[in-house]
């Protein structure tokens, strides 16, 4: 973003940029900017927080009145409280209890334990996304129903050869349905307004769900392929790397 | 998921020694109060509308997020998986402060808000930049554009 500031300024408009990592701010040098103590993918700080997310705004923006450049760089002064953990949550919806398919299992294991899993989420999951007013799944572009076929494929080590998405490999498209795929559990496991921390939402996800444990053995058998592409896939974005078994 | 210190120190390690591109220019564009800029946000969550093609690595565009978009059609096709989406599926503000933005602009904080507002790829090579750079920047003096917010994730 520092840089794209930087490329911003030199063609005549005035930037400020907020800054995850001041490190990155300060070899950049960007024009104007503002660190802040966030997590990673929260500049703004805290979500369903319209005052704290004003208040960051208002610091950003704020930095554009500044005349004594040609570097701004200003810290935030507030940490974000929801990244401690909330006490006492627990996910909106209970999940049935479905053994995870061991080694050995074929397509058709895993992906009748993912529907098994997921039929009671997905009507939670259209109560909080109505009323949030969204929903971030979709990206993938490919109907749910086809989910499970897609992911228990790669899981039993026989990926598909067509893609779904004109443009994309299988294995590319397969990469944002696994983003789909954890943005429906995650979306029906907060509730709105109940604000768990992402470690918590993360811990349920990665070690409590069937979901969570088919993309650790996607992301294995990428690894294992003697492609190319689906190596860079399986090491890089599937499983976030603290997540990694 | 975690601030850059909270991160497997591999993962922190390759954040801190990434590359950054260095300048032997320093611009610094000023202008008017605060209440009279126009603003637009450009963020590096590669946002755009559901079902379109998702933003792929190495492809050095933007896209238009339309003020006017609801925010039910946005979705978030970013390539790494190291950073918190669970904020952003909460509240679109969070990553993509696209309401507070109109709050400022409605009590005058700010002079208005841009017709349209943009997503880049953060993760790819801000070296290749220019010629995405001159098109943005287009855009945005056409959308009489004076000030731009950037917001990563």
């Amino acid at each position: 973003m520092g840089a794209l500031a930087h490329l911003i300024e030199q063609r005549g408009i005035a930037t400020t940029t907020i800054g995850l990592i001041r490190l990155h701010l300060e070899k950049i040098r960007v024009p104007r900017a503002l660190a802040v103590p966030f997590e990673l993918g929260r500049p703004l700080g805290e979500p369903e927080n319209p005052a704290f997310q004003r208040r960051v705004l208002l610091a950003a923006l704020g930095l554009l009145e500044r005349t004594d450049g040609p570097v701004v760089l200003d810290d935030f002064p507030e940490e974000a409280p929801g990244r401690l953990p909330l006490e006492g949550w627990k996910p909106a919806v209970v999940l049935p209890a479905v053994p995870v398919p061991g080694p050995d299992a074929s397509a058709a294991d895993w992906a009748n334990a993912l529907c098994t899993e997921w039929t009671p989420l997905l009507w939670t999951h259209m109560r909080h996304a109505g009323e949030r007013g969204r929903s971030t799944v979709g990206g993938g572009q490919q109907d749910r129903e086809r989910w499970p076929e897609l992911f228990a494929a790669f899981a039993a080590g026989t990926p598909p050869v067509e893609s779904a998405v004109p443009g994309l490999r299988a294995v590319q498209a397969m990469r944002y349905v696994a983003d789909d795929l954890k943005a429906l559990y995650t979306e029906a496991a907060i509730a709105p307004g109940s604000g768990p921390s992402s470690r918590q939402v993360l811990d349920w996800f990665w070690n409590d769900t069937v979901a969570g444990a088919l993309l650790q053995v996607v992301r294995a058998r990428c690894l294992a392929s003697d492609d190319k592409v689906l190596n860079i896939v399986g090491t890089m974005q599937i499983v976030p790397g603290a997540r990694v078994r | 998921m975690a601030r850059l210190e909270d991160l497997p120190p591999a993962t922190a390690q390759r954040l801190r020694d990434l590359e950054c591109p260095v300048y032997d220019s320093s611009p610094f564009v000023t202008g008017g109060p605060l209440s009279t800029r126009r603003v637009a946000i450009v963020s590096s969550a590669a946002l755009h509308r559901r079902g379109d093609k998702p933003m792929m690595p190495g492809a050095n565009e933007f896209r238009e997020l339309p003020a006017s978009r609801p925010t039910n059609e946005i979705v978030m096709t970013h390539v790494s998986v190291n950073y918190d989406r669970s904020g952003f599926q909460r509240d679109i503000n969070v990553a993509y402060p696209i309401d507070r933005l109109r709050e400022l602009a409605a009590d005058r904080t700010i002079g208005s808000v841009a017709d349209t507002h943009y997503a880049v790829m953060g993760a790819n090579d801000p070296k290749a930049w220019g010629e995405l750079a001159d098109q943005l920047v287009g855009k945005l003096r056409a959308d009489r554009v004076d000030a731009v917010l950037l917001s990563p994730v």
